[in-house]
């Protein structure tokens, strides 16, 4: 009778598997994020990060051809509606150029924003994304070495990415503003109404405001508050795409759309100065 | 289980985690990609056994996150639970074609899934929902996908033990 102990043995190898899970797993949520088990993660992250990032560029021209294939159809029309474009943005291009002129006096008339005046950013590269499809992470080629910290924001020229929530010594985490996790303090560029735009791991954001009756429209510019301590005051976060009231007629649905095209982010900005805990205490002050 | 398949297995699941990271999503289909770990775990735990399938599904799952940023173990525990679950099913189904890891596949994605997202959000990591359908039965199907490939391909490194082969003698004329 071979089959009994084989058939304890397997039962025994199920058992410790998954104590040895549920184990690691408790040990890893009550630590802290300096904790061993973080740290072995951090350090993981470090090691495959440029080997993922090495493969992202060898895979990335095969991606590119398979996709092109894909649109091979659509691409004399395409062709025909950019040079039409083409015309049209040199027409554009001799406008802006006059503009600039102008705009460069008025932004130093305004002064800008004190706040956007005293951002100091590090450039870093993406070299890793979320390796499940519940959240939306990117990993980033700059750590506690760059002076980079914890709730740090991350930005590019056209808005607010998102901000760290793990920092390793050469790489982080990015939680971006589409994860439903997200939560970012936000007002009205128009209106100035507050509020809490949420990440719903789509491709919109959710606005939640202070009134229910805020005077929002849609086509407003949503930008960050600085409320919450994390985020600088004045990013650019998306433009409202939909405000819709729920059947019971009492609320109301906002959409934002964001600025940054995350599908398309290479590289991005860490806003090093002012750091997350600055912003608190000039909050609380 | 030979030792020779245990070789194959153990570089299998080491060569999945390097795709997964790196090459995998560069191929997303509809903001999904497959997961390839749990693909093998579920193909094991059908050739292998449940307890293969599901230390198989450990390993690659401790991989996947001790090198990623997320919850340590929770991706551990739900793929040993899927490709366990998987292996023990097996059984309630009459066939042994293509069809037995296709439709095992699919419903160990869901289950996956599922219990992943479950798991998150009593460790207070995740809100409901956001358990999107779409999501779901995106990388079901594209796991179906990559299970044509990998099946076929695992079956071919099967090393039978010595013990396992049948040795065909002339009957005694006794």
């Amino acid at each position: 009778m071979p089959a009994a102990p084989r058939s304890n043995r397997n039962r025994i190898i199920l058992v410790v598997i998954l104590v040895l899970c549920v184990t690691i797993v408790t040990l890893y949520v009550r630590e802290s994020d300096k904790g061993p088990l973080h740290k072995i993660q951090n350090f993981f992250l470090d090691l495959v990060s440029p080997v993922s990032n090495a493969f992202a560029k060898i895979f990335r021209p095969i991606k590119d051809g398979v996709v092109n294939l894909f649109h091979l159809p659509s691409l004399s029309k395409e062709r025909a509606d950019l040079q039409k474009q083409v015309a049209e943005l040199q027409r554009q291009r001799i406008e802006t150029k006059e503009m600039e002129s102008s705009l460069e006096e008025l932004k130093r008339l305004l002064h800008w924003t004190e706040g956007q005046a005293e951002i100091e950013t590090v450039g870093a590269d993406i070299v890793g994304q979320s390796p499940n499809n519940w959240q939306r992470l990117m990993i980033i080629n700059r750590g506690s070495s760059s002076g980079v910290k914890k709730y740090m924001s991350v930005v590019t020229d056209e808005g607010l990415v998102g901000r760290l929530i793990s920092v390793g010594s050469r790489t982080s985490v990015v939680e971006l503003i589409t994860d439903s996790r997200s939560e970012i303090g936000t007002r009205d560029q128009r209106s100035r109404e507050t509020g809490v735009v949420e990440g719903k791991n789509d491709s919109t954001l959710r606005l939640n405001t202070m009134k229910e009756d805020a005077d929002l429209q849609a086509g407003d510019v949503v930008e960050t508050s600085g409320l919450g301590g994390t985020c600088p005051p004045g990013i650019p976060v998306g433009k409202i795409s939909k405000v819709t009231k729920r059947s019971s007629g009492l609320t109301r649905y906002v959409e934002v759309k964001p600025y940054v095209q995350f599908s398309k982010l290479d590289k991005v900005l860490v806003v090093i100065t002012p750091e997350p805990e600055s912003i608190i205490l000039r909050e609380s002050q | 289980m030979s030792r020779n398949r245990q070789i194959f297995l153990m570089v299998i699941v080491v060569l999945a985690f390097v795709l997964q990271l790196s090459v995998l999503p560069q191929f997303k289909m509809l903001g999904v990609q497959p997961d390839l770990i749990l693909v093998i775990a579920v193909v094991v735990a059908v050739q292998d056994g449940p307890v293969a399938g599901a230390v198989v599904g450990f390993c690659g799952g401790m991989l996947q996150d001790i090198a990623s940023p997320q919850v340590m173990g929770v991706s551990a525990l739900t793929k040993t639970l899927a490709a366990f679950g998987a292996g023990m099913m097996k059984d309630f189904f009459m066939t042994y074609s293509i069809l037995l890891p296709v439709v095992l596949v699919f419903l160990a994605t869901i289950f996956e899934m599922a219990l992943h997202q479950g798991a998150m959000v009593v460790l207070g990591q995740e809100q409901l929902p956001p358990f999107r359908i779409v999501t779901v039965l995106a990388e079901s199907l594209y796991n179906v996908l990559a299970v044509l490939v990998v099946y076929p391909f695992m079956r071919r490194f099967k090393f039978p033990q010595k013990e396992d082969s049948v040795v065909l003698t002339k009957p005694s004329k006794s």
